[in-house]
Order: structure tokens, then sequence, then C-alpha cells
């Protein structure tokens, strides 16, 4: 009996904590959106520091993503062929490497990419600042911490999510085209046309909603961990555990509902 | 202490610490960038000015963990004074400035200081009265 009682008060206690976390994300959403919809907040200053935030996000690591996208794509375009030349079906090979590619794995690779950089990073900055009450002495000041450190992230994170992988994308493009056709031009009318077939308007809005919410789980996840961090340094690991677990759960369920969405 | 809306009195206090990955400059240029909407190169000029004003315009590109106390104290109080308030409140000064006698150090400050608000209120504990 004391054992059903003791699994009873722990569910329940876990229950509460899920439940306490999720909507402390949500609560924290919807203050970083209703900031977004104030015409105050989008002066000089926030711009500013937008675009300090994608250099940080994107730019810095551009030249490692670059390499990154050229090895994955190049060794899934070698064995996509490969494969495909086996089962007799080179003609599809393009359309599959776009599928696999350029829908799927890249955009969830940048955005864990960007959640291992830049989140974990987020993470703990957020986290420090709470525990040692710089947030409090911006409220102080006046200078509200959502418009001037949280939503520049959240922005930065986005724009940057979308804008690697639409590089990253290019790159491919250009990589399984040289592997399918090498220098000839002769390809171009045919790899064009399976592109457009595969790139109808309902699937790049998919996959723009997609790279969206990556976006927006790789940057609010962390913050939101790192304002729920007690005033406490040794909590700070802690609170970044939690926050990048919350990050890599997001960021597989928002795979796995768009790859639903898709094709079940 | 009494409580006071936060618009009528600009704290100095060690609980109040300056934002650690920004310089001296950037954490006072701050309030005239996101209160008074000036653009960046004027706000770092206001910021500038103040430093040069209480005579530490060497910190200006200093961030918090590279400033000593002193240092610290003075980009606390800039930031409190570019705030333009009614009433300053330095609280526990001891406890930023430990390593000088600082009710001299206050007094040099507020005699190179000629802006508003012209009195500025010191909060200390009560067995640091004979230092004033």
């Amino acid at each position: 009996m004391e054992f059903l009682l003791n699994f009873v008060e722990r569910t329940g206690a876990k229950a509460v904590g899920w439940w306490g976390a999720t909507f402390g994300v949500l609560a924290f959403l919807a203050e970083v959106l209703s900031t977004l919809a104030r015409p105050a907040t989008w002066n000089r200053a926030t711009l500013d520091t937008i675009v300090k935030q994608i250099y940080f996000t994107a730019v810095q690591i551009l030249h490692v993503y670059l390499i990154y996208v050229l090895a994955i794509s190049w060794v899934i375009i070698t064995i996509t062929l490969s494969t495909a030349r086996n089962v007799g079906l080179f003609d599809a090979a393009a359309e599959m490497i776009i599928r696999v590619l350029l829908l799927e794995l890249l955009p969830f690779l940048t955005a864990l990419l960007i959640a291992l950089r830049s989140g974990s990073a987020i993470n703990t900055e957020v986290a420090l600042m709470k525990v040692n009450n710089e947030l409090d002495a911006l409220s102080h000041c006046k200078v509200e911490p959502m418009q001037f450190e949280f939503l520049p992230r959240i922005a930065g994170g986005v724009v940057s999510v979308i804008g690697l992988t639409v590089l990253g994308s290019v790159l491919t493009l250009l990589l399984a085209y040289l592997a399918i056709y090498g220098l000839s031009a002769t390809g171009l009318s045919a790899f064009s046309t399976t592109i457009s077939s595969v790139f109808s308007l309902p699937v790049l809005f998919g996959l723009a909603v997609k790279c969206i919410f990556f976006g927006l789980a790789v940057t609010t996840l962390p913050m939101a961990a790192g304002l729920e961090t007690p005033k406490k340094l040794f909590m700070v690991p802690v609170s970044v555990l939690r926050g990048m677990m919350r990050v890599f759960l997001a960021l597989v369920l928002i795979e796995v509902l768009s790859l639903a969405l898709k094709y079940i | 202490m009494e409580t006071l809306p936060a618009d009528q009195a600009a704290v100095v206090s060690p609980d109040l610490p300056l934002r650690a990955n920004q310089s001296a400059r950037e954490n006072i240029a701050l309030i005239p960038l996101y209160q008074k909407h000036f653009d960046a190169e004027e706000a770092s000029r206001q910021a500038r000015t103040l430093l040069e004003q209480l005579g530490f315009a060497s910190i200006g590109d200093k961030r918090d963990p590279d400033m000593k106390p002193a240092e610290r104290f003075v980009a606390k109080l800039a930031r409190a004074l570019i705030l333009r308030r009614s009433r300053l409140i330095i609280e526990r000064p001891g406890a930023m400035l430990y390593d000088i006698p600082y009710p001299a150090f206050l007094r040099e400050l507020a005699a190179r200081y000629d802006g508003a608000p012209a009195t500025w209120e010191v909060f200390d504990f009560d067995w640091n009265r004979p230092l004033y």
C-alpha cells in the first residue's frame, strides 16, 4: 500500500513539474509574441541587437557550417546514388536526395548545430544573469530584458536557422547536380524540373514553418530554462542540462510531426 | 529601507550588478539607447562624457570582471546618474568599495559631478557611522 502511495505521489509530483515547466515555456512564448507585436519594440536599438545576434549565431559559424554540410551531403548523396544505381532507380535519385537531405536532414541538423552552439550558450547566459541579479538590474534601469536580451536572440535564432538551411540547401543542390551529371549542362532541365516538382508551394510553406519552429525551439526553450533557475550558482549546470534536453525533445517532436503530416 | 517606485530613485547597490558581457560604456549607454531612443553613437558619447566627468574615462572599454572595485562602482554610479531620476541612493557602499576609504571617495566623485540630482543619499550600516 505504501509503495502504491509513493508511486502515486512521485507520478503526481512529476506531472505537476512537467505542467509547471510547460506552462512556463508557453507563458514565456506568449510574452515574446506580445512583445513582437508591440510597435514600440521595433526601434533602432532592437534591430541593431538582432543584427548582432544573427552575426554571432549564423555568420560566425558559416565556414564551419558549410564544411559540415559539404561532408554530410557528399556522404549521403554518394550512398543514395550508389544504392539507386544498384536497385535500378537511378532516375529517382535526385528526388530522393532532395526529399531526404533538403526537406528533412539539413533543417534538423542545422537546428541541432545551433542548439548545441548557441542554445547552450543562451541557456547558460540567461541562467547566470538570473543568478547574478543582472535581469533585476536591467529592470531597475527600465531596460526591458525581453526587448534587450531575449527577443533579439530569438529573432536571431529563427533567422539563422532559416538562413543557414537555405545556404546549406543551395550547396547540397549544387553537389547533387555535380554528382549526378558532372560538369555538363545537359542535366539542367531535368534537374530543375525535379526541384520544382518537389518544392511545391505547400511543401515550401511547410519547410518554412518547420524552420521557424526549429528556430523558436533552439532559443526559447533554453531561455525559459535559464529563467527557471533558482538563484543558486550550483543550479546553473542543472538548468543547462534541463534546457538542452527539452530542446532535443522539441526538435525530435517537430521533425516527427512534420514527417507525419507529410507522409502519413 | 522604504521601497521606492523605480522611476523616482536611481539606486547604486551591490544587488544591482552591471551586465557582465558588456563594457562599462555599453552598460551606461543602454539607458539613453533604450529609454530616450538616441542612436548608438550618441548614447555611447553620453556615456563617455559622464565617465570623463567622474574622472574614469579609462574604464569605458572594461567589462565587469576586469574592473577594480572602485571602477565597477563608478560604472554603476554613472549608469544610475544617466537615468536622471529625482533621487540617487547609494546602498551599502562599503560592500562595493571594500578596499578604499569610501566616504572620501564618494565626496570626491560628488564634487566632480555637476548634474542632477545634486544630493546623493547614502544608506550604510549604522556601525560605519564613524567613517563619515
